[in-house]
């Protein structure tokens, strides 16, 4: 299998800090760390060529990955391999940037980085298996990378026992019986005194610590906000009504309340009989006009936003959270309305 | 002990469905099922439908559904159905004793729109097959069109009684028939040996119009857990009128042939102790009302373990975590069926609402995993899907959330989802 690896400007030896800044190339063959790499791979697994972007580069512009990606698929790459990174925080982060957008595009990719490295979280569900903490430990941890890139080309899973770390997805298959006749037989392990036996780990979730209260709401520029599937008549965004993948926003300039026909509610996890009816239940917009004139607010956002919360993952929730607080930060926004059906 | 009648339990004469076809006479012989098309428009006749259309999709044809809404396994008492389905063709009274004619390998199914319903696909042949009940079974498809006043909740009425009265109407077609197998099932209250006694805590759906389901033809919605006989469901005490969430849906055929109640009876060394149906209310303090009490229930009647499942997403978790936290405090191990929602990649955390004492879960899939579907030859149910906005032959990629009864939380299928091993 035709390998390309990423490197670092460092390892690559385009220079240290001062070459930070260097934009993504790209040179045939194996360079530095990665010549021992080769060797550890055979000529059955050839690098064909080898990447690298600076540091400060890579961490700037995430653009860099998915067009290094596709200049290594032009010169036949049929696997990706990055670093190791030890514990370096950006390098670890271009690495977990360059395999996810590899697997993305559908090559398959490998990173190696410390389980300490921020930046593991970037490389997704993609495989990432443990390296040293320090450049010391190269040769150890090369070897645990050629035989983890091995096992993946030879179209294996790889799982802790190779080292692996990270997020492990979590994949769909079809078992000997059906879930009925396994609930049943693990009802008999539960009987039996085994109070650890199940199929679904639990999951562990983000403890969020709430802002501070606003000083003074009669000086608040307050936000309506939405998860109620909540949009324009006729959908015109189409804004799913199930497992949401997008935000929407509307204007509220000159709306003293929102009228049944001009807006709707297309969530799909709810009767929106009554939502569809007074859509000022799912978007107060009727008593938060009431407020804005008493002055119990300083203002209203001239806009709002939607999306749909009904199946959505945790990854698409968190990334509309991300962009709206962001948002939110520009327009001097102090406070927000967030109604949930 | 008689195998049916006066001692509680209920005999299921079987007679086995290997072909299915239209034509002028309802029969059923040796294996094949005629549907007389004229008896099965008759039996479909109601203001609320404009047109119906009668189709065969038969195991292995290249023949995509889309838009499935319920299914309904034939079965009969006798001329008339004699009290199946209660409380929509029999009188309101608790079924399942005596004998029960039912035709396996069958099913009649209705496809196409309803308000709240979703794409809900059904491959018959190719990779998506194995992930369905309905695909395993040669169906009498009914394709529909409103009538042009009809209300959608009269249409979706006149779907249900006559997806029912053409279930019955099949079935009496081998009332006379030789059964391919006579399957005795005993009254759970009556078994008295040492095994560990089981129940099942069955959560129904209860949103609304479109999302409700039927418990003698009434709706749970605002009741409290109610315990009846497993064998009812064979009679079809509960009906499904909950047409979302197309991968986590219950048909009222799977109602009728409950897998965790098959599973538990195909055992020896586990009792089937009680059936415990419970709405699954869409407020916090109901939820805590109902899974409280249905624990106090199951403590009641002596059960060692409970299995719990439900119907729906995320939202039907958080029924089923409760109950499980509130039975384990009652001293009753717990095993709950969940699907997982655990993003495109399987990344994410797989379940909105966990347990907090218990553990034992069963994983009946990733609803967000795609998969890829090849072109067929035919679709029932309409001609594009609007998911993808692309026509319902073409070869498609979907999550699995969207292929009907893929990750049942009854517990039908083989789907899992795992780790790496």
């Amino acid at each position: 299998m035709r390998i390309a690896h990423y490197l670092n400007q460092f390892f690559a030896g385009v220079g240290g800090e001062d070459a930070a800044g260097a934009g993504p190339d790209l040179r045939e063959g194996a360079v530095g760390p990665g010549k021992r790499l080769a060797a550890l791979m055979g000529d059955e697994h050839p690098i064909v060529a080898t990447a690298f972007c600076g540091d400060d580069h890579a961490s700037g512009h995430p653009e860099f990955a998915a067009a290094l990606v596709e200049e290594m698929r032009e010169m036949g790459a049929e696997l990706l391999i990055a670093g190791p990174a030890f514990t370096s925080g950006r390098y670890g982060l271009a690495c977990g940037r360059i395999v996810s957008a590899a697997a993305q595009a559908g090559l398959p990719a490998l990173a190696a980085m410390h389980p300490d490295n921020p930046g593991l979280a970037e490389a997704g569900g993609t495989p990432v298996v443990a390296s040293g903490a320090t450049a010391r430990e190269m040769r150890p941890s090369l070897e645990r990378l050629a035989a983890a890139a091995r096992k993946l080309a030879a179209g294996e899973e790889l799982t802790t026992e190779d080292g692996r770390i990270g997020l492990v997805p979590r994949t769909n298959r079809l078992a000997k019986r059906s879930a009925a006749q396994r609930a049943a037989a693990l009802v008999l392990e539960r009987l039996g005194g085994d109070r650890e036996a199940t199929e679904i780990p639990l999951p562990s979730f983000d403890q969020v610590t709430p802002a501070a209260p606003v000083a003074d709401p009669a000086d608040a520029l307050v936000a309506l906000l939405t998860e109620g599937g909540f949009v324009p008549a006729g959908n015109p965004d189409r804004l799913e009504s199930a497992r949401a993948t997008k935000w929407v926003r509307h204007s509220l300039e000159g709306l003293d309340s929102v009228q049944a026909g001009e807006f709707e509610s297309v969530h799909g996890g709810f009767s929106t009989q009554w939502a569809n009816a007074d859509p000022n239940r799912i978007l107060p917009l009727d008593v938060a006009r009431e407020l804005e004139r008493e002055g119990a607010i300083g203002g209203l956002h001239s806009e709002y936003f939607a999306t749909t919360g009904n199946g959505t993952t945790v990854a698409d929730a968190r990334r509309f959270g991300v962009e709206w607080a962001a948002e939110l930060h520009q327009a001097h926004i102090q406070a927000v309305i967030l109604t949930a059906t | 002990m008689s195998p049916s009648g006066d001692d509680g339990g209920l005999s299921r004469l079987v007679h086995e469905v290997r072909e299915l076809v239209l034509g002028d006479r309802t029969l059923y012989e040796s294996g094949r099922l005629t549907v007389s098309e004229e008896a099965a428009r008759s039996l479909l006749r109601d203001p609320a439908l404009a047109e119906v259309r009668l189709a065969c999709a038969s195991p292995g044809e290249s023949v995509r559904i889309i838009g499935a809404l319920d299914a309904v396994q034939p079965c009969s008492k006798g001329p008339g159905g004699g009290g199946v389905f209660p409380g929509f063709l029999g009188p309101a009274l608790p079924p399942g004793r005596g004998e029960t004619h039912v035709l396996r390998g069958t099913a009649v199914l209705a496809a196409g729109h309803l308000p709240r319903a979703q794409e809900a696909v059904i491959d018959m042949s190719g990779p998506a097959a194995p992930l369905s009940p309905l695909a395993a079974t040669h169906n009498l498809v009914i394709e529909f069109e409103r009538a042009p006043d009809a209300a959608w909740e009269e249409v979706e009425a006149a779907l249900r009684r006559g997806l029912l009265r053409l279930a019955v109407h099949l079935a009496e077609a081998a009332l006379e028939a030789e059964p391919d197998a006579v399957e005795v099932l005993p009254d759970p209250a009556s078994f008295p040996d040492g095994r560990p006694r089981v129940g099942i805590v069955t959560n129904l759906q209860t949103q609304g119009k479109f999302k409700d389901v039927f418990v003698y033809g009434r709706s749970l919605s605002g009741g409290l857990p109610t315990l009846i006989s497993p064998n009812e469901l064979d009679d079809g005490a509960v009906v499904s009128g909950q047409y979302g969430h197309p991968a986590l849906k219950n048909p009222t055929y799977l109602h009728q042939t409950h897998p965790v109640v098959a599973a538990l009876r195909e055992r020896d060394d586990l009792w089937l102790a009680a059936l415990v149906l419970c709405p699954e209310p869409v407020d916090q303090g109901t939820k805590e009302l109902v899974s409280a009490h249905a624990a106090r229930l199951c403590a009641g009647l002596g059960l060692d373990a409970a299995i719990l499942t439900k119907e729906g997403g995320g939202n039907a978790d958080a029924d089923v975590s409760l109950k499980m936290d509130r039975l384990e405090e009652e001293g009753i191990a717990t095993v709950g069926i969940f699907a997982e929602m655990a993003g495109r990649d399987g990344t994410g955390p797989s379940l909105v609402v966990p347990p907090s004492l218990a553990k034992a879960m069963v994983s009946t899939g990733n609803y967000d995993e795609r998969v890829s579907l090849p072109s067929c030859a035919r679709a029932l149910g309409g001609d594009r899907l609007a998911l993808l906005d692309r026509p319902a032959t073409d070869e498609l990629e979907l999550p699995a959330a969207a292929v009907y009864c893929a990750l049942n939380p009854l517990g039908w299928g083989r789907l899992t989802c795992s780790e790496a091993a």
